[in-house]
């Protein structure tokens, strides 16, 4: 196929729609700063989506739970070896995005003839001393962007955009307390599951007005939950990173 | 090769494959996973050399194990949970060499290794064990179990016993634990004793070890049998004062073993562990308790 270049292209071409297609209904992801650390927030029906890579490191992903699991165990697993064998210090975000996953992803999304991976990534590392907190959205097919304001994961590009914008409007510029910043999350993820029920209409539609997000928060809350981790700087542990409990969520909603 | 039992080591031992089941070239990555070392089997030769020497010259074939453990440290229960405190003195035959090394060390957010023995196996011990409760986590989403704890610290002194047959690299520690599940109207405390080869005992109400051990032991068990408060009624005062007391008589009778430096304000460290975590000691606490003590 690699001889014929049109039909390697169109190959690719339709790898992305499939992808994209199967991408389109997966719970968005959302990402943001507050007072003592980072936020990922998403609404689950079971299975968990916000985990624990390294002291400093939190992973969130939407895709195929297999490809979810492999990946997230490899960065786990390299974060693991390369802390043991230097130290803790040694492990960040950057190298693990760029030296182990972007290829992994771009390799899979590339080879035709393979399996590609069905996923959306998002990592957040918080701040060390002058380090700013950062957040890496990594695509199925390797493309890596980096924000230090907040960042979100949702089905396509449109949804992304959507969420992003609402995010520009309503978040504050100075630093807010967990339950403000959950309540603008839960919001903001509304959002973008509000657009991918829309499906194509979504990318000619992307108003979503307060009432909806309400509605969509009350009807997707019956059967799933919120789940949100928490990068916490306060912590006293090396290990910054806690999933709240459903009644801490309950609480900082309702605030 | 991925490996999805939480098991650190053999992750360690699978590390040079990590990235090839997802087919990466890693000649064009910077990170280095081909180095494979399993710390405890794998010495570098010119330790294995000096080791072979020293157990010709010392003609040991398994029938005497002396164990160089030039310290004092100590755990005991009281009434919110475990108390485990350790001198600072690090000692080479008659020498001190340092006064402030670290003897008790945290583990994970609810277990604590209280080290006596050879101090470049004992970190080393403490090093891998802390990485294992964290890969466990990290890669089996829930905590290792207090029995997979247990069994991951034994399996690592297991492994150093050469070095301990060797006489010089055996490690005795204390492993102290709450058990966050315990209902907070118990105590969760739990208090363990190796011995070289890594089989583990638990300890009800106390244990010490190291070269001053001996003189405080027996203190120990009077306290706790017929003392004015059972040690495990104890609230965190009068235990940090009982803790002190005890290192300050271990001192007094083991060279090895350091006290309370008034001059260099060096204090011993003494954490607690309870429902809540390990809580370090703050040097003012004990200062403030050094008063009361002495």
């Amino acid at each position: 196929m690699r001889d014929l270049p049109y039909r390697w292209i169109e190959a690719i071409q339709d790898r992305r729609d499939y992808i994209e297609d199967q991408l389109r209904l997966g719970s968005p992801v959302v990402g943001l700063p507050y007072e003592n650390g980072s936020l990922l927030l998403t609404v689950t029906k079971g299975a968990q989506k916000i985990f624990e890579v390294h002291d400093r490191i939190a992973l969130s992903a939407i895709g195929h739970p297999a490809d979810i699991e492999r990946l997230r165990m490899l960065v786990t697993d390299t974060a693991s070896v390369q802390a043991f064998q230097s130290a803790t210090e040694d492990v960040n975000l950057h190298r693990l995005t760029h030296y182990v996953l972007a290829h992994t992803f771009k390799q899979a999304f590339e080879a035709i003839v393979g399996e590609a991976y069905i996923i959306k990534m998002l990592l957040v590392e918080i701040g060390n001393g002058d380090a700013k907190t950062q957040f890496t959205h990594i695509n199925y097919d390797g493309n890596v962007n980096v924000h230090h304001e907040s960042a979100v994961i949702g089905g396509t590009s449109e949804i992304e955009n959507a969420m992003q914008d609402y995010l520009t409007n309503e978040q504050s510029d100075t630093e807010t307390d967990l339950a403000t910043t959950i309540q603008l999350a839960l919001k903001t993820w509304a959002v973008g599951r509000e657009l991918s029920q829309r499906f194509e209409e979504a990318e000619d539609n992307t108003e979503v007005t307060d009432e909806q997000i309400d509605e969509i928060i009350k009807s997707e809350l019956d059967e799933g939950e919120i789940e949100a981790g928490i990068l916490d700087n306060s912590l006293p542990a090396d290990t910054k990173f806690r999933i709240l409990s459903q009644d801490e969520i309950q609480d900082l909603t309702n605030k | 090769m991925m490996n999805h039992k939480g098991d650190f080591l053999g992750l360690l031992r699978h590390a040079d494959t990590l990235t090839d089941e997802t087919e990466v070239d890693r000649e064009t990555s910077d990170v280095n996973l081909t180095t494979k070392r399993d710390l405890f089997q794998a010495t570098p030769k010119p330790i294995r050399d000096a080791l072979q020497l020293t157990s010709k010259e010392k003609t040991i074939h398994g029938t005497t194990l002396e164990i160089p453990e030039a310290t004092t440290v100590v755990a005991m229960r009281y009434q919110n949970g475990i108390i485990i405190a350790g001198d600072r003195r690090a000692t080479a035959g008659t020498s001190v060499v340092h006064d402030r090394a670290e003897k008790v060390l945290p583990i994970d957010s609810h277990s604590v290794l209280a080290i006596s023995g050879a101090p470049a196996m004992a970190y080393e011990i403490a090093r891998v064990l802390k990485h294992s409760f964290q890969y466990f986590r990290r890669s089996q989403l829930q905590e290792l179990s207090v029995e997979g704890k247990l069994r991951t610290l034994s399996r690592l002194i297991r492994d150093n016993l050469p070095m301990a047959m060797q006489g010089i690299g055996a490690v005795i520690p204390i492993f102290a634990l709450y058990s966050p599940q315990t209902d907070e109207s118990e105590n969760g405390g739990k208090i363990y004793f190796y011995d070289a080869l890594g089989a583990h005992f638990e300890n009800v109400d106390f244990a010490t070890t190291g070269s001053g051990s001996i003189w405080i032991r027996g203190v120990l068990r009077y306290l706790d049998r017929w003392g004015d408060t059972q040690l495990e009624n104890m609230d965190q005062r009068t235990a940090t004062i009982t803790i002190l007391r005890l290192l300050d008589t271990a001192s007094e009778y083991d060279a090895a073993t350091s006290g309370y430096n008034a001059k260099a304000e060096i204090f011993p460290t003494v954490k607690t562990i309870t429902h809540q975590g390990i809580d370090t000691l703050s040097e003012d606490y004990l200062k403030d308790c050094y008063v009361e003590a002495t």
